[in-house]
């Protein structure tokens, strides 16, 4: 087991990695930008090392100044957390090369999963069913018109380099196709610095249905069950819960069989999460993976009792999982809020500040991840993620109540923040009766504003 | 210094609403801060880094002439190991007392396995070494103390 580990991120994920690391009698050191000098990550730390100005290119994602933090602190790894570095091959690669473990897959599951377009390929292949659609990329118009006729509209465009949602454009006819293909490429181009497309049926109102991985480094996979994240808002999550309530047993099993088959056919180790389509007769389709630990992983946390960021750790150090896919029993129902600091009366728009006033719900049934405090500035460099209320009850209709309560007494002045969105989200007929696709938000954004 | 003392500087501030004192006594500086009331609750963040010093011994000659001017900072533009000298068998790049010119190189910062060089960027006396060679730096470290010219 590693005595000492570097934690390379912010926030409450930094924070939740320190947590996993005290109570394995890991000594813990934090990185951390000029703009969060005050942060509770630093002062919960061991060790902390500066590493760059507030911007995430200066400092969270300065690899030659995180791995020189690494090396004067004489870390045995570093965890990445999510988002930053944590699917860069070349960081994972440049750990390994200064003999220090990377706390996550190979980098080359990373690199192969980070592929859109590959990873839909080698899936293909393993036998997971994926979407129809192109099966390269896509080079010219006369190409794209020719997969259109093929699978038959409507149809999503995809960067391969890409990720929450840019470069993403639904087309319904040749016209559209023509426009949409060419700005998607240029999107791609500047958000990820790779034009490559390729082209998928669209599926109508699905559900995002995504499975929880484990997996040792001596060929055992576990699933860890599923999380229902189908409530998103321009394809950022917003409410994930598991169980999902459009999943049966009998689902439940095909799904996490293909989830396992996926992660075997990459020999993938860590933990990761298989990400599905589900459509409204029942259907799957493989959507992609993410090669690290996710933001909602408290969800499966709850129910299922494993600590996700320990058994990271642990696979990493070189143990064997102590659970098999027997032992994971399912136990009541969570469900998690992400609360932003953004104004959901103004488009959502970000609203950094001050707090002046917190309060943090608490009783029975509630978890709250948070590294915000009493006092906090909430810098404009970051997300704006301020914390994740995360309730976990015996079943649905207990958490629903149990999460409403805690929203209301969650206080967070004078900051704009997404908790009054989430509870019309609760009080949604569509959200309690359990049926709603990811046009969820889209369609409750409209019947708030038919009713002004 | 002793408790006591260091509880007469603390009320001597108390008493007179200062929020930062710094004392200087027979070779020995201590910098005392406090937070002022309103200010973000964490105020109790100390220190972290254990290679961070708040307690440095200042060489005889600087006392006065720190008293008359305001001395700048020279900070580490990253992460690394510093070091005084070009080698271990060299001697170090600039001394206490030496007359600086801005871009002289004034050490160096190792860092992965890469020696940079780090230069002055502005002209005066060199009137304090903060950092001890050898020892790693963190982003903004303060690592020489300037009198500009």
């Amino acid at each position: 087991m590693f005595s000492k580990i570097l934690i390379a991120n912010r926030g409450e994920i930094a924070l939740r990695i320190i947590r996993a690391c005290k109570e394995l009698n890991i000594r813990t050191v934090a990185v951390y930008s000029e703009a969060d000098r005050r942060s509770l990550h630093v002062r919960f730390a061991d060790e902390a090392v500066c590493i760059g100005s507030g911007p995430s290119a200066n400092s969270y994602l300065n690899i030659p100044s995180i791995i020189s933090a690494a090396e004067i602190t004489d870390v045995e790894a570093v965890h990445p957390g999510y988002g930053f570095l944590a699917e860069n091959a070349h960081f994972a690669e440049i750990c390994e090369s200064c003999q220090i473990k990377f706390i996550g897959p190979s980098p080359h599951s990373i690199r192969l999963m980070g592929d859109k377009m590959v990873a839909r390929e080698t899936m293909r292949k393993a036998g997971l069913p994926i979407t129809p659609g192109s099966t390269a990329m896509v080079k010219s118009k006369e190409e794209a018109l020719r997969i259109a006729h093929r699978i038959k509209y409507p149809l999503i465009i995809k960067a391969a380099a890409g990720g929450g949602g840019k470069g993403m454009r639904i087309c319904h006819n040749d016209v559209r196709l023509i426009s949409a293909l060419m700005t998607a490429q240029a999107e791609a181009e500047a958000s990820f610095g790779n034009s490559d497309v390729y082209i998928e049926k669209y599926i109508d109102e699905p559900r995002h249905i995504e499975f929880q991985i484990v997996a040792d480094k001596y060929g055992r996979v576990v699933h860890l069950r599923e999380r229902d994240c189908s409530i998103q808002r321009r394809h950022q999550k917003l409410v994930e819960e598991s169980p999902s309530p459009a999943l049966d047993s009998k689902l439940r099993k095909k799904m996490g069989e293909m989830a396992i088959r996926g992660a075997k056919a990459v020999n993938y180790h860590n933990v990761g999460t298989m990400e599905f389509l589900l459509d409204k007769k029942g259907e799957f389709y493989f959507m992609e993976m993410n090669t690290r630990v996710q933001v909602e992983h408290p969800v499966t946390e709850m129910v299922t009792g494993i600590d996700l960021i320990k058994e990271q750790i642990k696979i990493s150090a070189g143990e064997k999982l102590s659970f098999q896919q027997d032992d994971i029993k399912i136990n009541g129902h969570a469900i998690e809020c992400r609360i932003n600091a953004e104004d959901p009366n103004n488009h959502f728009i970000p609203c950094p500040g001050k707090i002046e006033t917190l309060n943090l719900p608490g009783g029975p049934n509630v978890r709250v991840d948070t590294h915000i405090y009493q006092g906090f500035t909430i810098s404009p460099y970051y997300d704006s993620m301020l914390a994740k209320l995360i309730i976990h009850a015996k079943n649905r209709k207990e958490a629903i109540k149990s999460m409403k309560r805690a929203l209301d007494e969650f206080i967070i002045e004078p900051i704009k923040t997404t908790i009054p969105f989430h509870k019309q989200v609760l009080d949604s007929q569509s959200f309690i009766s359990g049926r709603f696709s990811t046009h969820f938000i889209e369609n409750l954004l409209q019947e708030s504003e038919t009713e002004e | 210094m002793n408790i006591k003392e260091i509880k007469e500087m603390i009320a001597l501030m108390n008493e007179n609403n200062l929020l930062e004192l710094e004392i200087e006594k027979e070779g020995m500086r201590i910098r005392l801060k406090k937070e002022s009331p309103g200010s973000d609750e964490s105020a109790k963040i100390v220190s972290v880094p254990q290679f961070s010093v708040t307690q440095e011994a200042a060489s005889p000659q600087t006392q006065k002439e720190e008293a008359a001017k305001k001395l700048i900072e020279v900070k580490a533009p990253m992460v690394g190991t510093f070091y005084r000298s070009p080698s271990p068998e060299s001697p170090p790049f600039v001394e206490v007392g030496q007359n600086i010119d801005a871009g002289q190189v004034v050490c160096i910062i190792e860092a992965m396995k890469l020696m940079n060089e780090i230069k002055s960027e502005v002209r005066g006396k060199l009137v304090e070494v903060l950092i001890e060679n050898g020892h790693p730096v963190e982003f903004g470290q303060a690592l020489f103390l300037i009198e500009p010219a």
